[in-house]
């Protein structure tokens, strides 16, 4: 424990600057990965443990379309679009076929996906560690915002979360596709009663979870190792913000991935060797003291 | 009626199971008579986030069995490998290093399990009185505590506190020469991390006594973002900054910590650098970032490392790594003193493994050594240097000086009531 | 949330016809156990082979941990993620209590089991008042922090290397742990305990309480029953069960590690617990024992375990749609009806 260290930090505007934007850097990652878990509970309440696996598909896409094209922007998109239609895939394929099983017959389709995609990536690319590498566009030297120092890189991932963010946000609030899922969420039966197919409602949100997961992938490739099984630490994390934020909500995968992003920032100050208990420790609290989570609904 | 029926029909139908499982799966238990040749169990982990460390140690040492069984094999009987994944879980190792002894009949173990799948086989060795060689723990107790000590149990890994003595003096040097007073560190959360960074603080500290340890991070292992670890580091201020993170974890912390320019900021130690498996990876590698040597074929610059990493190339078309050559290593040692008690049984083999001596191309000298005190690896290549972004990599090592690190180690040892 | 439930209280747990038709005398029981035992016993004086009194050691530890498990989510309804930290909790209890007291070893096991009460008793007090998966969610959170302090505490645990220099077993009551048949008969005694007192519990008044709360809770709290007590009662009589097979664990691999307290463990027990199935009392002994042989015969062969394992898992989950003792037991009941009209 190093509790000086936190409150002299506390009381250093640099570093609060600082930390706080690391803290908004972790998070806003860690939202795009996590709001494509929340929107597939939300919608088709399945807990996608596989999701980890999406995230690590996005990134390898990513990579082998970069290291073809050159092009980053096309391997963003690869990434994106191909996890997007293995999104598709699996669930029109295998979990459609669980909906009506018990809740542990899904998790274990999953798991099983879990341990099939991890031994196809060694397969395919090896059980070795693979980088993609910056794209020269932003091997550039850092800004300085308001004392705190912010690589452009991250400013394009933030940007990107935010985007996607508004999107699925007002998306689902205002368009009639919108209205069209939150009311297959409530009430598939009278869905589809009014004639609407609901497979293709599951297998479409199915899809953009998944893309979610794949451009988060996609776009840590430059900064972050690849290797079979990296999309576990992430599931992992992506689980914690979502059942803190309530399972289902946006707006609480979003607060929830910053206040994950902050406890990580702020606690590898003042607790450097208890940070993962930490968050454990947060995730107990919000459970017991709100078990649906802070912005999840009340469950009848 | 049905009361009564039905739970007799369940039960029944277990039995029926459980006999059909027993009978189908007793076939392998059947004991194996000893046979012409001898089999080599391996226990690894060939899958997962460290599968590398696996296959890597597999290849070296199937590298080696190829030249050992086309000279007769051990003592007249070839080599047979069996090599099985423990999934990196101690309880999966325990139990597959017993099944090939047990099952499989193998009378020789090398045991390339990373940190907790070694205690766990090592316990396995103890009670089965097996000759076991550990090759990939690099955990300093296993060997240097007397209370692990069995006599059937070797390691042919390099040891932390030996990378420490020679990583802290050579820092030192230049903490001194450049005067960097203020040091941070960052080092993965588990034994091997904590162990290394105590280790490597406490060298640079005597060495160059007015070094002061201003900021210290501890990232989980396998942690996929170094954010919040990157920016309070930057936020310390420090003159240098020294790390243990390896492999995959190194890559992706050099990756992040490039886009805040860090590595102009200060002068980095990373310990695990030079070994290929982080060497090629890396697109942006900074220059001069300080480095122990793990395995490079330039490294000692004799013609037979670099044979020898142009073969292991040459035939599984990558390079070797840190685990390779620590695993090659182990085979040639097991050829040597079976060629010396002229015989291929355990017992023997260990009996003439202690202080034995062996050319090598990994050896500082050119042999390495089999200390018989604690049946560890001595004497081999190790020397810090700084990289460049293409080959050869680490142009210029310096090589650590092993009558010092002898000298420390025997210290440290005393200090830890190991000796 | 709808959906969800009536998943829940759908086919696969709608247990009781078929356990309300499994009573019978509990002498019987005993017997059984006895015979089986007895046939346990014997087992090595006609098989030579260290590695299948090994595999039955290991059927014990884990057969022991899924038929507790079995009696949160079979019985209570209550889908537990975290019931291996008490698996983990027995280990590294024992472990300690081992290397650094030096008692005999039954004192440790009471100590263990004392232990074990006291932690599930304060996190099952915490957790047992959330409902479906929300549970679930606690649970795993509850195992993931001891799991974090294991590492943490490197001090007291050994951290991520675990207690290591083995554990020392002195002889008691003319019964030497380190030999290896003594520890193998140990094991199966403490199965056939485990599983015998296990059947009663479940064929218990108690037992059916748990039924009856997992099918309706609100129906068993209008009629007097306490929920809350009742469901904390049986997660603390499972963590003891599975503290007993982490012990059991802990001598078979003479160490305690970070693993057995890790989630994964969990995942294992309710995997074997859908693989053998939860409808019938023994299913998830018979998924123990088919996922042991599964992952010792495929580690042999490829290094794709994975692949092989999650084909089989499909298989289970979107073929057979249950565990395979409740598929056994259905087809059969199925097969005999018919015979019954027929005749």
């Amino acid at each position: 424990m190093d509790l000086d260290a936190l409150t002299g930090c506390l009381a250093s505007p640099a570093c609060l600057v600082t930390q706080t934007t690391s803290g908004f850097i972790i998070g806003m990652l860690l939202f795009l990965v996590a709001v494509g878990l929340t929107l597939i509970f939300g919608v088709l309440k399945v807990v996608n443990f596989s999701h980890g696996a999406f995230y690590m598909f996005g990134a390898y896409f990513a990579m082998t379309a970069y290291q073809l094209s050159g092009s980053f922007a096309l391997a963003v998109f690869c990434g994106a679009a191909g996890t997007a239609l293995l999104g598709l895939i699996f669930e029109r394929v295998f979990m459609s076929r669980v909906y009506g099983a018990d809740v542990l017959m899904q998790l274990l389709v999953c798991y099983a996906f879990v341990l099939i995609f991890d031994d196809v990536v060694r397969m395919v690319w090896g059980p070795e560690f693979r980088s993609m590498g910056m794209p020269a566009a932003f091997q550039v030297a850092p800004l300085f915002i308001a004392g705190g120092v912010v690589p452009p890189y991250y400013l394009l991932l933030i940007g990107v979360a935010l985007v996607a963010a508004v999107i699925l946000g007002l998306g689902l609030a205002r368009t009639r596709l919108g209205k069209v899922i939150r009311a297959a969420a409530h009430n598939p039966g009278m869905v589809s009663a009014l004639g609407i197919n609901t497979g293709l409602i599951y297998g479409g949100v199915f899809a953009l979870g998944g893309m979610l997961a794949g451009l988060g992938g996609a776009l840590a490739a430059p900064v972050r190792s690849l290797t079979p099984g990296m999309g576990f630490s992430v599931l992992i994390e992506s689980f914690i913000v979502t059942v803190i934020g309530g399972m289902g909500s946006i707006l609480g995968a979003l607060i929830g991935a910053l206040l994950i992003g902050m406890i990580r920032s702020f606690g590898s100050l003042g607790f450097p060797l208890f940070t993962e208990g930490l968050m454990y420790l947060f995730m107990v609290i919000v459970l017991v003291i709100r078990p649906t989570g802070l912005f999840g609904k009340e469950v009848v | 009626m049905q009361r009564t029926r039905k739970p007799g029909i369940s039960r029944r139908a277990t039995l029926a199971l459980m006999g059909t499982g027993a009978v189908t799966f007793a076939t392998p238990w059947v004991a194996r008579a000893q046979a012409k040749t001898i089999k080599v169990g391996m226990p690894t982990i060939l899958s997962g986030r460290v599968a590398q460390l696996g296959t890597s140690s597999r290849n070296a040492v199937m590298l080696e069995v190829e030249k050992v069984n086309a000279a007769g094999g051990l003592a007249g009987r070839q080599i047979e490998m069996v090599i099985r994944d423990s999934k990196g879980a101690p309880q999966e190792a325990a139990r597959v290093a017993r099944e090939l002894v047990n099952t499989d009949g193998c009378e020789l173990l090398i045991d390339a399990e990373a940190s907790s799948g070694a205690f766990a086989v090592h316990e396995v060795a103890r009670d089965l009185g097996v000759f076991c060689i550990h090759t990939n723990s690099e955990t300093s107790a296993l060997t240097a505590d007397p209370k692990q000590h069995i006599p059937n149990a070797f390691r042919t890994a390099r040891q932390g506190v030996h990378d420490s003595i020679v990583g802290g003096s050579y820092a030192a040097a230049i903490a001194k020469t450049k005067g960097l007073k203020k040091w941070a560190t960052c080092a993965p959360d588990y034994a091997y991390g904590r162990d290394t960074t105590g280790e490597f603080t406490l060298y640079l500290k005597r060495f160059a006594p007015d070094v002061e340890i201003i900021s210290e991070s501890w990232p989980k292992l396998f942690q996929p973002d170094y954010t919040e670890v990157v920016t309070k580091i930057l936020q310390a201020k420090p003159q240098a900054l020294y790390t243990c993170l390896w492999g995959g974890d190194l890559t992706s912390y050099i990756d992040q910590a490039n886009i805040y320019a860090m590595f102009s900021q200060m002068e980095v130690f990373a310990v695990n650098m030079a070994d290929y498996t982080a060497l090629t990876v890396v697109k942006n590698l900074p220059k001069g970032i300080h480095s122990g040597n793990r395995y490079i074929k330039t490294y000692p610059a004799t013609a037979e490392n670099a044979a020898w990493g142009d073969a292991y190339k040459a035939k599984y078309n990558e390079y070797p790594t840190n685990w390779s050559w620590e695993n090659a290593t182990a085979v040639m040692l097991i050829a040597e003193a079976s060629k010396k008690a002229n015989s291929a049984d355990g017992k023997k083999i260990a009996e003439a493994m202690r202080g034995l001596t062996i050319k090598s191309p990994f050896g500082a000298d050119g042999t390495v050594t089999m200390r018989a005190e604690d049946q560890t690896l001595i004497g081999y290549a190790i020397g810090w240097g700084t990289t460049i972004p293409q080959e050869p990599y680490v142009p210029d090592v310096k090589p650590g000086d092993w009558k010092t690190i002898l000298e420390l180690e025997a210290e440290w040892k005393k200090s830890k009531g190991y000796a | 949330m709808t959906e969800l439930r009536a998943g829940r209280t759908g086919e696969p747990l709608g247990i009781a016809r078929d356990e309300a038709r499994s009573q019978r005398p509990r002498y019987l029981d005993v017997l059984i156990g006895l015979a089986a035992f007895g046939v346990l016993a014997v087992l090595p004086l006609f098989f030579g082979s260290k590695a299948l009194l090994d595999f039955v050691i290991r059927c014990s530890a884990f057969g022991l941990f899924a038929t507790s498990l079995n009696l949160l989510v079979g019985y209570t309804g209550m889908i537990s993620f975290g019931h291996g930290m008490f698996f983990g909790l027995g280990a590294y209890g024992f472990g300690l209590i081992m290397q650094r007291t030096g008692v005999p070893v039954p004192v440790a096991f009471v100590a263990t089991l004392v232990i074990t009460t006291i932690i599930a008793t304060v996190i099952g007090a915490i957790c047992v008042r959330l409902k479906e998966i929300y549970f679930a969610f606690v649970t795993l959170a509850f195992q993931m922090l001891i799991h974090s302090t294991i590492l943490s505490w490197a001090s007291l645990t050994g951290g991520d290397q675990g207690l290591r220099g083995g554990i020392p077993r002195p002889v008691f009551l003319g019964i030497d742990l380190s030999n290896h048949v003594h520890l193998y008969v140990t094991s199966c005694a403490l199965l056939v305990i485990g599983l015998l007192l296990m059947r009663q519990i479940a064929q218990s008044p108690f037992g059916y309480t748990l039924r009856m709360i997992r099918d309706n809770a609100n129906r068993a709290s209008f009629i007097g029953i306490d929920v809350w007590r009742a469901r904390l009662t049986i997660f603390v009589l499972a963590a003891l069960f599975a503290s007993t097979g982490g012990i059991v664990m802990a001598l078979f691999v003479s160490g305690a590690y970070p693993e057995f307290a890790y989630w994964t463990i969990s995942g294992e027990g309710i995997f074997i617990n859908m693989l053998g199935g939860v409808t019938t009392f023994l299913g998830p002994m018979v998924g123990t024992v088919l996922l042991l042989i599964l992952n010792d015969t495929v580690t042999r062969l490829t290094e794709y375990y994975g692949i092989v394992l999650g084909i089989v898992i499909l298989f289970f989950a979107i073929g057979l749609r249950k565990g395979l003792m409740d598929f056994v037991v259905e087809w059969y009941g199925q097969r005999r009806d018919g015979a019954g009209e027929r005749g």
